[in-house]
């Protein structure tokens, strides 16, 4: 892996763009991963229609046909089925339509590849990647749209990253098939259609980063996934008034805490934004890991985003209230440093409908 | 067999010594069932377990003395200390792995066998597993995947009448069907008599046979006895739930005097078998002590392997 690295920064490569959506790049990543590695093969639901996977596996049966496998519907068989093969050499990518059923398979994320290298005492590699879809959208209701991203931080021997934006979307991927151990991507479906510039080639986004996206002096705000979309947009509505540090955390386990820390202790500032409930959320955790801190002076007390304690409604009329919306967190923010807030009502497009945003 | 029986024996006294911390779960009375499967296959082909198999481990040729410091919890384990005896491996026999959670290695050895139908090797992959886990969901979902995909698989179901102490009436109607669920789902199924090697033997042949040339999976259930308790090396007959195999009949039933019986029958004489104990049981010896003597794993191995 050194070697690659150091071929990579000692020769520039031109590597062209095009702007494509967080799927397509799901699917490039996987196209392009399956040429590279004969050991690559992907197991789920549908995944061998025409668009399947929500189009993150379109087209990959009439390429690869051997290695594209629609499968009985048993998520427990055909998950602990994979976990066996990557444990004798093969390299699976498992799909999971929605958290709710991959959580028929816990035991085999959970209790066989999360445990298999250190309870054989090492030198047991999973190379398994989990690929499992968080279903914000509307209409998807309480048993298609919980947001379980704490649940998979919490167990040791998973790597679990989140893609906030096409180019991670591609870029944790093809690392997540490099890498020896099981590797769990937890995809939020809201973010399927934005659009962004991803280079054509294969390339890797590091596992264990958090990335900074933009400097700021004044506040640190630390955001993942469908939340860190909302952050961004944040950032125009707050403009010059407050000088924001926003972190894309990338990594729920392990956390990047060197970069957080490092920024917090130049802020003193920490605002949070999770797209889960409250209780147990990737928040909390940060917070909690900056407090114990003994070389971090808080200027202010932290602040914490989140959804409410309840399972997310159906109706269009109960979800407005639901998820942390981009006026939500600049008002947090704004609300930090006594300036006056923002009176801004969105759109029911702008609260319910997917975005389709292109990013830079 | 001998060595499987004769180790167990000698884990006894260890294991009330409190010198095995780790839960044990002893095989005494089903070593048939192992020896008369691994016996039909090569080194090639791949052997998983589950919480009782410290008989499979060493029929497929795993390391004996890795499995005792295992269990003692030492750094010359096969897990290093952090498996136990319900965690068996040895990979360089291709005994893969056992896994304690009930039929949670049923889906993982069907991935054994996927790996070699997609690589088209010719080696296949036995699973060994009780009548407790024949009752959880994913095996039926896994009888269907190894069906529909022809996974070259040999499910061994070690029917010893008890989960715990649960008997089969207090956990199946009484028109439950094993081999009607198995032919269900399209998969071959034969029975043998789990106490009897050379039925086991026989039987496994013919299902490795069919399935080595491309037959897909099969199903052997094997109706044994576990002489010893669920998972203590004590009898446990004065818990009053075993109405089936009272002691006597375990004890006249048991594998290793019928094999033994054959063994004299078939002209070998009584003095070379004595001398062929022995030598195991000082082998059996020799390991104990040597595991016992061996290093504890260091305190800063806690927190390595987590990661491959």
């Amino acid at each position: 892996m050194r070697l690659i690295r150091k071929k990579k920064l000692s020769i520039p490569i031109y590597m062209p763009e095009r702007i494509i959506k967080y799927s397509e790049a799901i699917q490039e990543a996987t196209d392009q991963m399956m040429g590279a590695d004969p050991r690559v093969f992907i197991i789920g639901l549908g995944v061998s229609y025409p668009k399947g996977a929500d189009g993150t596996t379109a087209g990959l049966k009439s390429t690869y046909p051997e290695r594209v496998f629609d499968v009985s519907v048993s998520e427990h068989g055909f998950t602990g089925m994979a976990v066996g093969a990557a444990i004798n050499g093969l390299h699976p990518i498992v799909h999971h339509g929605r958290v709710e059923f991959s959580l028929l398979a816990a035991d085999q994320i959970f209790t066989q590849a999360a445990k298999w290298n250190y309870m054989f005492g090492g030198g047991h590699p999973v190379p398994i990647v989990f690929r499992i879809n968080v279903g914000r959208q509307w209409g998807n209701g309480p048993q298609h749209t919980q947001a379980l991203y704490a649940l998979f931080g919490n167990v040791p021997g998973l790597k679990v990253v989140i893609p906030s934006s096409p180019k991670m979307a591609k870029g944790l991927l093809v690392s997540a098939l490099k890498d020896k151990n099981p590797v769990v991507m937890l995809e939020p479906r809201w973010l399927f259609n934005i659009k962004q510039n991803v280079p054509v080639q294969l390339f890797s986004e590091p596992l264990d980063k958090a990335v900074i996206i933009k400097e700021g002096a004044e506040v640190t705000v630390v955001a993942y996934g469908d939340g860190l979309f909302s952050a961004r947009e944040s950032l125009a509505l707050v403009g010059d008034t407050v000088d924001i540090e926003l972190i894309d955390i990338v990594s729920i386990n392990p956390i990047d805490y060197k970069t957080i820390f490092q920024s917090v202790k130049k802020t003193g500032r920490l605002l949070c934004v999770d797209t889960t409930n409250g209780a147990f959320n990737v928040g909390s955790e940060v917070i909690a890991q900056v407090a114990r801190n003994k070389s971090i002076k808080l200027k202010s007390n932290p602040v914490a985003l989140s959804c409410p304690n309840v399972p997310c409604p159906t109706s269009t009329a109960l979800t407005e209230f639901f998820y942390p919306t981009k006026v939500d967190i600049a008002n947090a923010l704004l609300s930090t440093f006594k300036k006056p807030l923002i009176n801004q009502t969105l759109s029911f497009e702008e609260l319910h409908l997917a975005p389709t945003d292109t990013i830079q | 067999m001998f060595l499987i029986r004769f180790t167990e024996q000698a884990l006894v006294e260890l294991y009330l010594k409190h010198k095995i911390m780790s839960f044990v779960h002893f095989y005494v009375g089903q070593e048939a069932v192992a020896v008369g499967v691994c016996n039909n296959l090569r080194k090639e082909d791949r052997v998983l377990g589950n919480h009782r198999s410290h008989g499979h481990y060493l029929a497929k040729g795993g390391d004996l003395r890795a499995m005792i410091s295992e269990l003692l919890g030492k750094e010359g384990g096969s897990s290093k200390g952090k498996g136990g005896s319900m965690h068996m491996i040895d990979t360089s026999v291709n005994f893969i792995g056992s896994t304690p959670i009930l039929g949670s290695v049923v889906p993982l050895a069907s991935g054994a066998a996927f790996e070699q139908k997609y690589n088209k090797r010719k080696d296949i992959t036995a699973v060994f597993f009780g009548d407790g886990a024949f009752e959880e969901g994913v095996v039926y979902e896994t009888l269907n995947l190894s069906a529909l995909f022809a996974l070259p698989l040999l499910f061994v179901v070690e029917n010893n009448l008890y989960s715990v102490n649960s008997t089969l009436k207090e956990r199946r109607s009484a028109n439950h069907n094993v081999e009607k669920i198995v032919t269900g789902f399209g998969v071959t199924y034969l029975k043998a008599d789990g106490n009897d090697y050379e039925d086991v033997f026989e039987k496994a042949r013919m299902l490795t046979k069919g399935i080595r040339a491309g037959a897909g999976p099969a199903v052997l259930e094997c109706m044994t006895y576990r002489h010893m308790a669920h998972s203590a090396p004590i009898f446990d007959d004065a818990a009053g739930y075993r109405q089936e195999d009272p002691l006597e009949r375990r004890l006249e039933r048991d594998p290793i005097k019928k094999v033994r019986r054959s063994l004299l029958e078939s002209g070998i004489p009584e003095n070379t078998l004595v001398t062929l104990e022995e030598k195991i049981r000082t082998s059996v010896a020799e390991s104990i002590q040597c595991a016992v003597d061996a290093p504890y794993p260091k305190k800063e191995t806690l927190y390595t392997n987590l990661y491959a």
